[in-house]
């Protein structure tokens, strides 16, 4: 009888303490962070590199997972630390948003100009378009046509 | 239709001329390690040891021994313990020794201060900008400064453990009146 109460005991602390150690979000995973973070001293996203710089800080990010940090938190967190040049990817805001805007824009600019240019290819007429045909030609057209009815 | 063909063109050749002026300034823009004689460059960075940040041109006036290091480099383990014990002989003479964390996770940081017993004042250079206006292209790295601002002696690219001779030079030159 003990044996089961101090079992049923131990049970009850190993749930309460897995519900404690787990997080009130969704984990992030340091697979989803690699290609995201920037190694400072190769410069290339952390998944491309096993330098010592970068295995410390996929070690860090490691560790905020446990920790129930978010992956915007941890983001947050490298950016105090090493400056915003840590991130792959430049930050949806302020003078960053250039960053995505300038090459959709230019994409967008690209496509009005071809479009323009298409458009005023396709009405370009040559003097020769709407020349009549000399006699000479005309003869030989009628012939033709008389020839295959 | 002369005048758009005309717009056209202005708009492609001021395209150019902007690309062509930030290479320019790319060029005429990029960092040059300074020269011994030369002025050190200056920076204020936040205290790794304690809360604050610490400027440069506050230690105007001291010799500074600048060791630029980072937790995960090796060789850094192996001159910490040399260059504390520098610090506690030469600090009496007013000398300054100023570590420079680059690249580095705080933690990483603090651990390794602490694992290493150096009291000394450390930065930390997290974007390794402070690095790049001096021109280190790996740590450690060890510069010399006079208490007129300027670097003096050789600076040390590698540990100074294996280095005596340069370091003791190094120092002698940074106390020199």
């Amino acid at each position: 009888m003990i044996v089961r109460v101090v079992a049923v005991f131990v049970a009850a602390l190993i749930l309460a303490g897995s519900a404690a150690a787990a997080c009130a979000h969704p984990k992030t995973s340091l697979t989803s962070l690699e290609g995201q973070v920037m190694c400072p001293t190769c410069h290339t996203t952390l998944d491309q590199s096993d330098s010592a710089a970068a295995l410390r800080i996929e070690h860090f990010i490691q560790l905020r997972i446990d920790q129930c940090a978010t992956a915007g938190q941890i983001e947050n967190e490298l950016v105090q630390n090493f400056g915003a040049g840590i991130l792959a990817a430049p930050p949806h805001k302020g003078f960053d948003l250039l960053a995505w805007w300038l090459p959709l824009g230019g994409i967008i600019l690209g496509a009005l100009a071809i479009a323009f240019g298409v458009w005023r290819w396709s009405r370009i007429r040559t003097p020769d378009d709407e020349a009549p045909l000399d006699a000479e030609t005309e003869q030989r057209l009628d012939d033709l046509l008389a020839r295959l009815d | 239709m002369r005048t758009l063909k005309l717009t056209g063109q202005i708009v492609a050749l001021a395209a150019v001329a902007g690309m062509l002026g930030l290479l320019v300034w790319q060029l005429t823009h990029q960092t040059k390690a300074p020269k011994i004689g030369a002025s050190a460059p200056v920076f204020s960075l936040k205290r790794v040891d304690s809360p604050g940040t610490l400027d440069l041109t506050s230690l105007r006036g001291k010799p500074v021994v600048l060791n630029f290091w980072a937790s995960w480099c090796v060789p850094c383990k192996g001159e910490a313990s040399m260059l504390e014990s520098a610090w506690r002989q030469y600090r009496k003479q007013g000398v300054v020794f100023l570590g420079v964390d680059y690249h580095d996770v705080t933690s990483d940081a603090r651990t390794f201060l602490a694992h290493h017993g150096v009291t000394y004042p450390t930065v930390q250079d997290g974007s390794g900008m402070v690095a790049d206006s001096y021109g280190v292209s790996a740590v450690p790295e060890t510069y010399f400064i006079n208490r007129k601002g300027r670097l003096v002696g050789d600076h040390i690219i590698g540990t100074v453990v294996n280095q005596k001779n340069a370091f003791d030079s190094g120092l002698q030159a940074a106390l020199a009146p």
